[in-house]
């Protein structure tokens, strides 16, 4: 009976590190690579905000959307005041 | 001298008449406030987000001015009062915000229905790859 040759590296393992190795690091947060993109952030501006925003009408996070902290709170921010002068949905219909 | 702006949501059957009353009147109310009006701006009928008083439509307008510190608090809750007692059949939401002296006076809104149609964000298709076509991906390029 031949016997079973154990695997050092587990297939799965290699799978997990492949999926590790195509991770490219953080975003950076492009307001603050382009100073000038900060006075878009504005509640009547309703296009632009749009693109922080799910398909579902929730915020992104800023894991997806690659905000800093300080520019994730004024994204926030403006999208819900937007929200309350009905420029933007507060979910999908 | 501190800078404000109130964006006013009004209902679609707003007349010319009753725009240029509201006018009047908030230039008034700057005015004993020993305040200036900077401008007013109609920006048109807009599509909603979400029915608001069962209104699928409804009527934007800009109103700018500058206040005097001391009165700006009696200012406000006299336009608090104005918006929901006397105005309260046509205004249906109000937003006030300061902004900056030094912060220019332009600044970017949607398209209104009168300028052309609006792009519905929300039924935009995706491609295969599940990401949005267009224009939001240039903007992730920058």
């Amino acid at each position: 009976m031949a016997r079973k040759i154990k695997l050092k590296v587990s297939p799965r393992l290699l799978k997990k590190k492949s999926r590790k190795s195509t991770f490219s690091g953080r975003k950076s947060c492009r307001f603050v690579l382009n100073p000038e993109m900060v006075k878009l952030i504005d509640y009547k501006n309703a296009d632009f905000l749009k693109n922080f925003l799910t398909e579902r009408g929730k915020i992104l996070p800023s894991r997806i959307s690659g905000n800093c902290a300080l520019y994730q709170r004024l994204v926030a921010r403006e999208i819900k005041k937007a929200r309350v002068m009905a420029l933007l949905r507060y979910t999908a219909e | 001298m501190n800078r404000y702006e109130t964006l006013i949501l009004s209902v679609p059957e707003i007349t010319a008449e009753e725009v240029s009353k509201l006018e009047v009147q908030l230039n008034k109310m700057v005015k004993t406030s020993k305040g200036n009006t900077i401008s007013f701006e109609k920006w048109g009928k807009y599509r909603l987000a979400y029915p608001v008083r069962k209104n699928e439509y409804g009527v934007y307008f800009l109103s700018r001015f500058e206040l005097p510190n001391e009165e700006k608090d009696a200012f406000f809750s006299e336009l608090k009062n104005l918006f929901a007692i006397k105005y309260h059949e046509i205004v249906m939401r109000n937003i006030v915000s300061a902004f900056d002296k030094d912060a220019s006076m332009e600044y970017q809104r949607p398209r209104s229905l009168e300028e052309g149609p609006q792009e519905d964000f929300m039924n935009k298709k995706r491609d295969s790859r599940g990401d949005f076509s267009d224009d939001e991906n240039d903007m992730f390029a920058k």
